[in-house]
């Protein structure tokens, strides 16, 4: 009975397990091909882009792609979980913090120039904005085309500054001394707590929009090579006294627990006097809320530097690159770069119906960019700033400048320690790797 | 003769139920060792290494260096800070409240029904919901800072529910108990409505009030639902994640509660470290399984019949 228990028990065990172990099979060169491709909500690109998938499988009625969505803030974790089972997708974006592992760690494939519509390397590099490609280049070769890159500007709404008896043109801020103060004027408390902000900043974004700030003041995230942390102590002490004076327990201009700030500057409650965010915004006011996109109240002014700054930086940009999984057939490859290819040469077409940049020469030099609402602005500020951080301890790190601005500005330490933990973290992590 | 043959025949009807007992029993023993065993046992050999989630190369074998790491991590030990404080904050209140709530609408003669679905609702919630109602009255302009103003008499103050250190574990202790409450009560409910009426009967001829009722019949014989409530709430608030992470993201710091398994998540999915946190996984699941076995032990000797 017990012999006959065990060996029912086996062979359960081993019909059940068999389909799970067995998973991850490649498919053969010939015959369909399927691309699995995954990428982040977004309804204004599922509509042109489910269009280039049957346009695309009319052309190659060998192809079949399976386009899924998922939410941004979940993308990650499933690509993450999907990669780990060797069960990823064969194409995928994500912002290039999150995507660079994948290049470190050799799970995706160096671009197919001429699948994806070039006649080699060399051309397809030289059509895409200097730098632009940077950080999907390893040794040469690249493991991604850009299908956003995006930098951050100030936009501002007029009749936030006309109702506190400011010029907007005129008084908008210059220098982070300015936006405090100028946020000072435009603010609304009730009590303690604050119904209309004059500013406020992105905090989830840290590598984004706070690191550029400690730059302006001299200050780095990590030295040129790559072995120390948190560089120049001033620097750091300044951002953090800043960030702490900016808090509730400072002059209360603003928290990470308030509301988004760019998610409210289109609803034009006069909740925010001013939001940092990029280009893209202006689709999105205009989804929100035609009539104040269309009234000419908004403008976008450049992001502003510290009064003793030492470097002019803007917030860094980043970008969100199409990469392809190295772990499928070359035939699965090729058909995915051919696509993917074929999604990015439609440049204008993302740009006017969606809001994004593809870094393309031919698209920044054309006048569906130039004739932009404010394009020159963006295109000034990713001028003077640099591509974020990205490498493969990045989200590690954005987290650690999240605890040590958090900590200053909302649980009352002092800036000094706040960047004691920073550094001996931070370090600690960069050795660690 | 005729008594041994009778022993064989009801020996083989055993063995014969016993057989198709256990066929009944392998899909969900399959399930178990699947979706549970299996990961527990996976959990516990890759604790041993140094593995990167993304990384092609073979994981490093490195003992217990992990384990040592992690005693030796003012991290890990605020992790186990934050699990205690919102383990022993949410769980006892609730083992209290829920026993009270019971009680009270077990007493209730007219529309005891209502008061249970009305305390059960939050239940069926998820934890991503209930936490995006929450975040929702915890706002600085929301309802949270209006009623505490409104009660306190504190005009126009903000009480940093999601910002300042103390009131962030407190709120992510409030949303818990709002949520798992009526559940709890329920299963109190069922366990009073067990015991048998004829001991109060008796009680009462014997000349007892309400509370001498409660503490000298009521609680003794709930001893068990009292047990099963309290491992149940414990194991639960040790396991607790989706409202500190939402919180997280919505702004709230991290430190004050970044319990044992936000930081398990961390460290595994966005720092990649998936030995570390398979390290930090089997020891959650350690410290639970000692809880539960001193739960259950001290409660041996407080089994029920009536």
């Amino acid at each position: 009975m017990k012999r006959m228990t065990a060996l029912l028990l086996m062979l359960t065990l081993t019909v059940t397990l068999t389909p799970v172990f067995a998973g991850g099979s490649q498919e053969t060169d010939e015959g369909p091909i399927t691309i699995t491709f995954w990428t982040h909500e977004d309804p204004n690109r599922t509509e042109i882009e489910n269009r280039y998938i049957a346009e695309f499988e009319a052309t190659h009625p060998n192809i079949t792609i399976e386009r899924v969505t998922q939410s941004s803030t979940k993308i990650q974790e499933l690509i993450l979980t999907a990669f780990a089972a060797n069960q990823g997708p064969d194409i995928f974006n994500m912002s290039i913090e999150d995507e660079f592992a994948y290049i470190a760690n050799g799970r995706v494939a160096s671009v197919d120039a001429e699948a994806a519509g070039y006649s080699d390397i060399e051309a397809l590099s030289d059509a895409y904005a200097p730098g632009s490609l940077d950080p999907v280049t390893v040794d040469g070769k690249i493991y991604g085309l850009p299908l956003e890159l995006t930098n951050w500007s100030i936009y501002i709404n007029k009749k936030v500054f006309i109702d506190a008896g400011l010029d907007p043109e005129k008084d908008y801020p210059k220098t982070w001394e300015e936006m405090a103060d100028v946020s000072e004027k435009l603010i609304i408390r009730d009590g303690d707590i604050i119904t209309r902000r004059g500013f406020d900043f992105r905090y989830p974004y840290y590598l984004v929009s706070f690191v550029p700030m400690v730059e302006q003041l001299g200050g780095k995230l990590i030295s040129d090579d790559g072995k120390t942390a948190i560089i120049n102590d001033e620097a750091w002490l300044t951002f953090l006294k800043y960030m702490k004076e900016w808090g509730p327990n400072g002059r209360n201009l603003g928290s990470p627990t308030y509301k988004n700030a760019r998610k409210l500057f289109n609803k034009d409650n006069n909740d925010i006097g001013m939001a940092l965010t990029g280009l893209y915004q202006q689709g999105r006011i205009h989804a929100d809320n035609a009539e104040f996109y269309d009234s000419g109240e908004w403008m976008v002014v450049p992001f502003p530097t510290f009064e003793n700054a030492v470097n002019d930086v803007a917030a860094c940009y980043y970008g969100h690159y199409y990469m392809v999984n190295s772990q499928k057939s070359d035939a699965q490859q090729k058909a995915a770069w051919e696509f993917v290819g074929y999604m990015l040469s439609h440049g204008e077409e993302y740009l006017q119906k969606v809001n994004i940049v593809q870094p393309t020469k031919t698209l920044m030099s054309s006048e569906a960019y130039t004739g932009m609402p404010y394009s020159s602005v963006f295109a000034k500020d990713l001028e003077r700033g640099h591509v974020v951080y990205f490498g493969e301890e990045s989200a590690k790190l954005q987290e650690l400048i999240k605890g040590a601005v958090e900590s200053v500005m909302l649980s009352g330490v002092s800036p000094e320690k706040a960047l004691a933990t920073l550094r001996a973290e931070a370090q600690e992590m960069l050795e660690d790797k | 003769m005729k008594s041994q043959q009778k022993r064989i025949k009801h020996q083989s009807v055993e063995k014969k139920q016993a057989r198709w007992g256990i066929a009944f029993v392998i899909p969900s023993l399959v399930f178990f060792s699947l979706f549970n065993f299996y990961p527990i046992i996976n959990a516990f050999y890759t604790s041993f290494f140094k593995k990167k989630v993304l990384s092609l190369k073979p994981p490093t074998f490195i003992g217990i260096d992990n384990y040592v790491y992690l005693i030796q991590s003012s991290n890990f030990w605020n992790s186990i800070r934050a699990t205690v404080v919102f383990t022993l904050g949410t769980f006892i209140p609730l083992l209290v409240s829920s026993l009270l709530f019971a009680v009270l609408i077990i007493s209730i003669k007219k529309g005891n029904k209502f008061f249970q679905i009305a305390l059960y609702a939050p239940a069926v919630l998820s934890s991503v919901v209930s936490a995006a109602i929450w975040l929702l009255i915890f706002d600085p302009r929301g309802l949270a800072n209006q009623w505490a103003n409104v009660l306190l008499n504190t005009w126009g103050a903000d009480h940093n529910w999601l910002a300042n250190w103390t009131m962030v574990q407190i709120s992510t202790m409030l949303v818990y108990f709002w949520k798992y409450i009526g559940y709890f009560v329920i299963i109190f409910i069922a366990g009073l409505s067990s015991i048998p009426k004829s001991l109060y009967e008796a009680a009462q001829i014997d000349g007892t009030n309400s509370w001498q009722e409660f503490w000298q019949i009521t609680l003794p014989l709930l001893k068990p639902t009292v047990v099963l409530v309290s491992t149940m709430s414990m194991l639960q608030c040790l396991k607790t994640f989706g409202t500190q992470y939402l919180f997280t993201q919505s702004g709230a710091p991290q430190d004050p509660i970044n319990v044992i398994t936000m930081n398990i998540y961390n460290t595994g999915i966005r720092d990649h470290r998936i030995g570390r946190a398979s390290t930090m996984s089997i020891i959650l699941f350690i410290i639970m399984l000692f809880f539960t076995w001193l739960q259950f032990k001290t409660s041996k000797s407080d089994d029920v019949e009536y």
